[in-house]
């Protein structure tokens, strides 16, 4: 297994994965905000977080997957589910790259990326208690 | 401004990012952010959650492409990510107990230094005849990549590889500390310190700021700060220009790389030592 091609792979389809959702989330609210006849208005909504809220930002998985099992979905929901998609795949790159130095026998590198997940886990829950 | 008209020129925005990320080995915050504040007028923690978005979309475009091509040394890229990762931990766990003004005008004072070196070797297109540092034939730290420009092979050697990930782990520290990205530390790193070109630098660069960016990014979504109509253009633009990059980076030489990265070190050593000493807030 060529690491570098593995690795590489993974970026690209979890980049490709996240701005596809993204994408068909975005279409969908601004289809949505149409028929509403209530534009987004972005650019004001965006000017500050309490008004950015209005159109509703989720901020934890649970959210994201009681909006998504709606039907139709959130649109919003659909392209948090792309930015958590994003989010976590360079964690993703780094289990692959893992798992492919295991199986050329490259146990250092293999544990350099064991090490690296850890410290992201520490770094993620340091951040959360902070 | 229209929705449209807001949409299609970040979008527009994040795709020049993109490009000068993927080249460059930066995220794309140093752009992004003074964009998104005073163009379209964003909040800041608006703007910042764009700019993890951004670093990561830019990691995740550039260094597929990069890693495929040869530019991005995965095993360079990974040595070094523990001790820039290492040093944010550090960093987050030292807010409010090291004053960070003090590493500020530090790293300010070793960019300056960073700038100077810059300019002497403007012109090297790769350094000749480095003897061989032990640490990176343990860790297969050198490598090769095929220069399209030059038209062959170009072998490289990583050295003083403790001088380097030293710096990195200051970056990392800085990072942890000030909640900054830390892209062009770990250019300067590996490009002035560790004398490996500049095109695999950024190129590496933008593998490993992926990672460092995922450790914090968890925050900034719990915080809210994420903000799906602004992250949605940047990602996708960014991604788009990221990969686009690549495709650049092949055809400009590595003297080219480090003129256009110049600037960036002048101002961030400018801006650094200001904030050091207290005169920018």
């Amino acid at each position: 297994m060529n690491v570098e091609r593995a690795t590489s792979r993974i970026l690209l389809l979890g980049g490709s994965l996240a701005v596809a959702l993204m994408l068909v989330g975005l279409v969908a609210l601004e289809v949505h905000a149409a028929r509403t006849a209530h534009p987004l208005d972005v650019a004001h909504v965006v000017e500050n977080r309490e008004a950015g809220r209005s159109i509703g930002v989720f901020v934890s998985l649970p959210q994201i997957a009681r909006a998504l099992g709606r039907w139709p979905p959130d649109p919003v929901a659909v392209i948090t589910a792309g930015i958590v998609v994003l989010l976590a795949t360079p964690a993703t790159a780094l289990v692959v790259a893992l798992i492919a130095f295991e199986r050329l026998g490259d146990h250092a590198y293999a544990a350099i990326c064991a090490g690296l997940l850890v410290a992201l886990v520490c770094g993620f829950l340091l951040n959360v208690a902070g | 401004m229209s929705d449209v008209v807001f949409l299609v020129t970040l979008l527009g925005a994040a795709a020049g990012a993109g490009v000068l990320g993927a080249i460059l080995g930066l995220g794309g915050g140093i752009l992004l952010v003074p964009i998104l504040t005073l163009f379209f007028g964003v909040s800041l923690p608006y703007a910042m959650g764009a700019s993890i978005v951004s670093v990561i979309a830019t990691s995740c475009g550039a260094a597929a492409g990069h890693l495929t091509s040869g530019l991005a040394n995965i095993r360079l890229g990974l040595f070094l990510a523990l001790f820039t990762v290492t040093g944010a931990l550090a960093g987050a766990s030292l807010v409010g107990v090291v004053p960070p003004r003090v590493l500020q005008a530090l790293f300010g004072l070793a960019l300056g230094y960073s700038a100077f070196t810059t300019v002497r070797q403007l012109h090297v297109e790769v350094a000749e005849s480095l003897t061989a540092d032990p640490l990176a034939q343990r860790f297969g730290l050198d490598g090769v990549y095929h220069d399209q420009l030059l038209d062959r092979d170009v072998a490289y050697r990583a050295v003083r590889v403790r001088a380097g990930a030293a710096v990195m782990f200051g970056a990392g520290l800085l990072s942890g500390l000030l909640g900054i990205g830390s892209g062009a530390f770990k250019v300067l790193a590996m490009d002035t310190f560790m004398r490996l070109p500049m095109k695999v630098s950024t190129a590496t660069s933008n593998f490993m700021i992926g990672l460092t960016a995922a450790a914090s990014a968890g925050v900034y979504f719990g915080r809210g700060d994420i903000h799906p109509v602004i992250a949605t253009p940047v990602a996708l633009g960014v991604l788009v220009g990221s990969y686009g990059g690549t495709r650049l980076i092949a055809r400009l030489r590595n003297a080219t790389v480090r003129k256009l990265f110049l600037p960036i070190v002048v101002y961030l050593a400018i801006s650094m030592l200001l904030h050091g000493l207290g005169v920018l807030k």
